[in-house]
C-alpha cells in the first residue's frame, strides 16, 4: 500500500514538473509574437 | 459591491511617484506586465475614507504626453482609451516642489484631456530649506486644481491626498489654457472634420501615431476635407504649444510661487564637485562597487551556510522518520536540496538589489551616466548604458528592458547585444560555490581572496561587454542620429519604505519566478539520475556484487559502489556519458556536463542540479559543497575541482549565454531573431574557447 | 555677445537666445531649455563632455554636439 501511493505521489509531481516546463518555455512563445507584431514593439 | 475607483498616478521621472505610491498602498501592491510589452505595471489597492476603496496604477515617469519610448507610450495609450477598464476616474499628477515650473508642463497637457486631476506637490518638507514658498489658494484657482502638499518622508499629508482623492467628484475639468491658438486655422479645420472629439486627443493621435479606440492616424488622414501637416510642420507646433505651456506657467507661478535665494542652501552643487570630479568621481564609483561585491560576498555567507546544513539536515531527517519508498527518495534527493537550491541564494539576490535601489534611489546613478559617458561613446555606446551594465548584475532582463530611454538607435542596439556579459545574479550561485571549493581563504588588506575573485570576475564580465561593443561599434553600419538628454536629480537619502518594497519585490519574484523553474527541472533530474534502460542499471546489486566477491568491503562502501554504478547506467548517465568528450578537454566530468545542459534555461539550475546528481550518488548527510569538494576526478584521480578545472568553468559561466528569458527578451525588444541567435552561438562560442585555453594552460 | 552652449564658462550666468528646434529633441524644450531662459553651468564632465547644466532651475546633462545647437548670450550683471 505504502508502495503504491509512494510511485502515485512521484507520478504526479513529475507530471506536475514537465507540464509546468512546457508551459513556461513552449506554450507562450507563439502569444508574445502576436502582440509584438502589431505595433513594431516601439522600436525603430 | 463596494465602490472602487480608478486613480492614476502620473507624474515626471524623480518625483517621488513611487514614494506616494508606496504610502498610499503600502504592502497591497502587486508588479506585472501589460499586456504584450514588457512595460513594468505597478497596481495597488488604497482605502479612502467613506468606505470607496480605490484601484492605484503608478503609470511609467514622462515628461510629456509627447511619448518618445515605450514606456512613455503607455501613459498616452491608457489616457487617450475610455473603455480601458483601467481608464482613471482621477488623474493625480505628482509633482516636486523644487521643479515646479518643469513640473506643470505635463500638468497642464493632462488638464486638456478633461479628465479630473489633482495635483499633488511632494517633498514640501524641502520648502523651507530651498527658500520657496507658495500660495496654494492661488495655484488652485489658476491651475483649476485642487493641490495637496505632501511629504512622503515625514509622512505629511497623506491623509488629505486620500481625502481629495475621495472626493474627485468636485475636481475641475476645464482646462487651464487654450492650446489650439498656437495655430487657429488648423484647430479649426480640425474641429470641423471631427467634431465630437476632444480636441487635444485628435492633437495627440496625429503627433504620437498612437491607436486609441477606432481612431487612428490614418483615419484622421484618410477625411478629405481635412488637410494634415508635414512632419516638420508638426514638430515646429509642438513646440510652440510647449512654448505656450510654459509661457502660461511661468505667469502662473510668478505669483503663486516665491523662491527666496538667499535662503536656499545648496548641498547639490557642493556635493557633485566631488562626485562627479574627474578624478574623485571615478574613485568614488569604484570604492561602491568594490563595497558591494564585498558586502555580496562575505556579508551573505554567514546565513548562506546556515541555510545550507539547514537543508542538509532537513533531507537527512526526512530519510530518516519517513516511511521508505520512492516519494521519499525523491522528497529527500530531488525536491530538498533543488529547494536549498533557491533559498540559499536569497541573502546575495536582497543584497544586490539593496544596492542597485540605494543607488537609484539617492540620484547617484545619473551621475555615473554623466562621468562615464564621454568614456562609454568611445566604444559605440552612451552614458546610459551604464545602468543596464549595472543592474545587469541583478538580471538582464530587466537590464535590457532599461535600453529604452537611450536614444540612439545604434547605441541602444549594441547596449542590448553586450548587456548579458555582464554578471547577472544568476551566474552568482555558481561563481561563489565555486569559488569557496578552488580559492583559498586568506585576505589581501582586509579583503578576502575569495571577494576579490568576485570582483575580477565582474570585471571580466564587464569588459567583455565594453570590449565587443568596441568590436560591434566598429562592424554595425547604422547611421542614427543620437540625442543625449540627462535630468540630473537632487540627492536624497533613500527612503527606507521604497528600498525594502523593491528588495521584496525582487526577491519574491526571484523565488517564485527562477525558483519553480529550478524545481521543476530538479523533479525531472531525479527521475532521470534514479531509472535507467538495460541491465546494466536493473542488475546493478549483482554486477556490483559479483566484482567485488574478492574483495574485502563492509556494507556501507558496498551501498555506495551500488548507487554510483547506478547513477553511471542511468538516463541522465548515459546522455552525460555521450557528451563527455566534448567536455573533456575543459577539465570537467559528464556530471558537470549535465549541469551545464541543465543550466542552459538558466545559469541558477546549475548548482541544483549538481545537487540533486551527488545527492542520488551519496546518502550521507553532507552540504552542497562538501558533495562537490569530495568529487574525485574519475581519470587523474585527486579533487574534480582543481584549481584549473575551477578557473576554466567559472570562465565559461562569464561568457556562455545560459539563459532562455534573455534571449527572449532580445529577440522582443530587437524585434527579430537575427540578434538574438548571434548572441547565442558568438558568447557561447567564445565561452568554450576560453574555457578550454584556461584548463589547457592550467593543469 | 551671442556663443553657442558648448562654449559656457563656469561661474557666469547666461540667458537662452535661440535654439535650432529641427536640430535638438523635443524633450529637451520640454526640461525648459527655451528662448527667453536663464542656463548657467554646474559641472563640467572629465574629457570636457557631456555638460551638466541648470536651465531654468532644472539641471540637466547634455553632450556638446546637442549644446552647439543652442545660441546664449552673456548676463551683464
Amino acid at each position: 500500500m505504502n508502495n503504491i501511493i509512494q510511485n502515485i505521489l512521484v507520478i504526479a509531481s513529475v507530471a506536475t514538473a514537465l507540464l509546468f516546463l512546457i508551459k513556461k518555455f513552449f506554450w507562450k512563445a507563439p502569444k508574445q509574437k502576436k502582440a509584438c507584431d502589431k505595433d513594431n514593439c516601439g522600436c525603430h | 459591491m463596494s465602490k472602487q475607483i480608478n486613480v492614476a498616478l502620473i507624474g515626471n521621472p524623480n518625483t517621488g511617484k513611487t514614494s506616494v505610491f508606496n504610502a498610499l498602498t503600502g504592502l497591497n501592491q502587486k508588479v506585472g506586465n501589460y499586456p504584450g510589452i514588457t512595460v513594468e505595471k505597478k497596481e495597488g489597492i488604497c482605502k479612502l475614507p467613506r468606505g470607496v476603496k480605490a484601484h492605484i496604477i503608478d503609470l511609467p515617469g514622462t515628461y510629456s504626453l509627447n511619448a518618445s519610448s515605450l514606456d512613455e507610450n503607455v501613459v498616452i495609450e491608457l489616457l487617450l482609451n475610455k473603455n480601458d477598464k483601467d481608464f482613471p476616474d482621477v488623474a493625480v499628477v505628482v509633482s516636486d516642489v523644487e521643479n515646479l515650473k518643469r513640473n506643470l508642463l505635463l500638468f497642464t497637457q493632462i488638464k486638456d484631456l478633461e479628465i479630473p486631476t489633482l495635483l499633488v506637490i511632494n517633498m514640501a518638507d524641502r520648502m523651507e530649506y530651498k527658500g520657496i514658498s507658495l500660495d496654494i489658494e492661488y495655484l488652485e484657482e489658476h491651475l483649476q486644481t485642487k493641490i495637496a502638499l505632501i511629504s512622503t518622508r515625514k509622512k505629511q499629508g497623506i491623509d488629505n491626498l486620500k481625502q481629495l482623492i475621495a472626493n474627485y467628484k468636485d475636481l475641475s475639468i476645464t482646462p487651464c489654457l487654450n492650446a489650439s491658438e498656437i495655430d487657429k486655422n488648423y484647430f479649426d479645420s480640425l474641429r470641423k472634420a471631427f467634431p465630437n472629439q476632444l480636441l487635444y486627443k485628435l492633437w495627440l493621435v496625429i503627433t504620437q501615431d498612437v491607436n486609441f479606440g477606432k481612431t487612428d492616424r490614418k483615419t484622421i488622414d484618410a477625411v478629405a476635407d481635412f488637410k494634415t501637416k508635414s512632419n516638420t510642420d508638426l514638430k515646429r507646433l509642438q513646440q510652440k504649444e510647449t512654448i505656450k505651456r510654459y509661457q502660461f506657467i511661468n505667469n502662473v507661478l510668478k505669483k503663486g510661487q516665491n523662491i527666496d535665494v538667499s535662503q536656499a542652501k545648496d548641498l547639490r552643487t557642493k556635493l557633485d564637485r566631488v562626485i562627479t570630479h574627474k578624478i574623485w568621481g571615478y574613485l568614488i564609483f569604484f570604492a561602491i562597487l568594490l563595497l558591494i561585491f564585498q558586502a555580496i560576498y562575505d556579508w551573505s555567507s554567514v546565513p548562506m551556510d546556515y541555510i545550507d546544513s539547514t537543508f542538509a539536515s532537513l533531507s537527512e531527517w526526512i530519510k530518516m522518520n519517513l516511511p521508505e519508498g520512492t516519494f521519499t527518495n525523491l522528497l529527500s534527493e530531488g525536491i530538498i536540496p533543488g529547494l536549498g537550491g533557491i533559498v540559499i541564494f536569497i541573502p546575495q539576490i536582497a543584497f544586490l538589489f539593496l544596492f542597485i535601489s540605494i543607488l537609484e534611489e539617492s540620484g547617484y546613478m545619473s551621475r555615473v551616466v554623466f562621468l562615464m559617458d564621454r568614456v562609454m561613446r568611445r566604444f559605440g555606446l552612451s552614458g546610459k548604458s551604464v545602468v543596464p551594465l549595472i543592474s545587469g548584475t541583478a538580471c538582464a532582463i530587466p537590464a535590457i528592458m532599461a535600453t529604452r530611454n537611450i536614444e540612439s538607435w545604434k547605441e541602444r542596439l549594441i547596449t542590448i547585444l553586450v548587456t548579458p556579459f555582464t554578471t547577472c545574479s544568476a551566474r552568482l550561485p555558481v561563481y561563489l560555490i565555486i569559488i569557496s571549493l578552488v580559492i583559498p581563504k586568506g585576505r589581501f588588506l582586509g579583503l578576502s581572496y575569495q571577494a576579490l575573485t568576485l570582483m575580477l570576475l565582474y570585471l571580466i564580465g564587464f569588459s567583455a561587454a565594453v570590449g565587443s561593443a568596441y568590436i560591434l561599434n566598429k562592424i554595425l553600419k547604422i547611421k542614427s542620429r543620437s540625442f543625449f538628454v540627462v535630468e540630473m536629480p537632487n540627492y536624497k537619502l533613500p527612503l527606507f519604505k521604497n528600498v525594502a518594497l523593491t528588495v521584496i519585490e525582487k526577491t519574491k519574484s526571484f523565488i517564485f519566478g527562477a525558483g519553480k523553474i529550478i524545481l521543476a527541472i530538479s523533479i525531472l533530474l531525479w527521475v532521470l539520475a534514479s531509472y535507467g534502460p538495460g541491465d546494466n542499471f536493473n542488475n546493478a546489486e549483482e554486477i556490483i556484487t559479483s566484482q567485488h566477491r574478492d574483495t574485502p568491503l563492509n556494507d556501507d562502501e558496498l551501498q555506495q559502489k551500488i548507487a554510483s554504478y547506478k547513477l553511471e547506467h542511468s538516463f541522465i548517465g548515459l546522455t552525460g556519458r555521450a557528451i563527455e568528450p566534448a567536455i573533456r578537454p575543459l577539465g570537467y566530468d559528464w556530471k558537470i556536463g549535465i549541469a551545464i545542459v541543465s543550466s542552459f534555461a538558466a545559469r541558477e539550475v546549475f548548482v541544483g542540479t549538481l545537487a540533486t546528481i551527488y545527492s542520488v550518488g551519496s546518502d550521507d548527510e553532507a552540504t552542497i559543497k562538501n558533495r562537490m569538494a569530495a568529487e574525485v576526478n574519475p581519470i587523474l584521480g585527486g579533487p574534480l575541482f582543481t584549481f584549473a578545472s575551477g578557473i576554466s568553468l567559472l570562465l565559461f559561466y562569464a561568457f556562455a549565454m545560459q539563459c532562455m528569458s534573455t534571449l527572449a527578451i532580445v529577440k522582443r525588444e530587437t524585434n527579430s531573431w537575427k540578434w538574438p541567435i548571434l548572441q547565442l552561438v558568438i558568447m557561447s562560442g567564445f565561452a568554450y574557447v576560453v574555457a578550454l585555453m584556461a584548463f589547457q594552460f592550467l593543469k | 555677445m551671442q556663443d553657442t552652449l558648448a562654449n559656457i564658462k563656469r561661474g557666469e550666468k547666461y540667458i537662452i537666445t535661440d535654439v535650432s528646434a529641427s536640430q535638438i529633441p523635443l524633450k529637451l524644450l520640454e526640461m525648459g531649455c527655451l528662448p527667453g531662459n536663464e542656463v548657467e553651468l554646474v559641472q563640467v564632465a572629465p574629457f570636457q563632455d557631456p555638460l551638466y547644466l541648470n536651465i531654468n532651475g532644472s539641471h540637466l546633462a547634455i553632450r556638446k554636439e546637442t549644446a552647439i545647437h543652442i545660441l546664449i548670450e552673456k548676463i551683464n550683471e
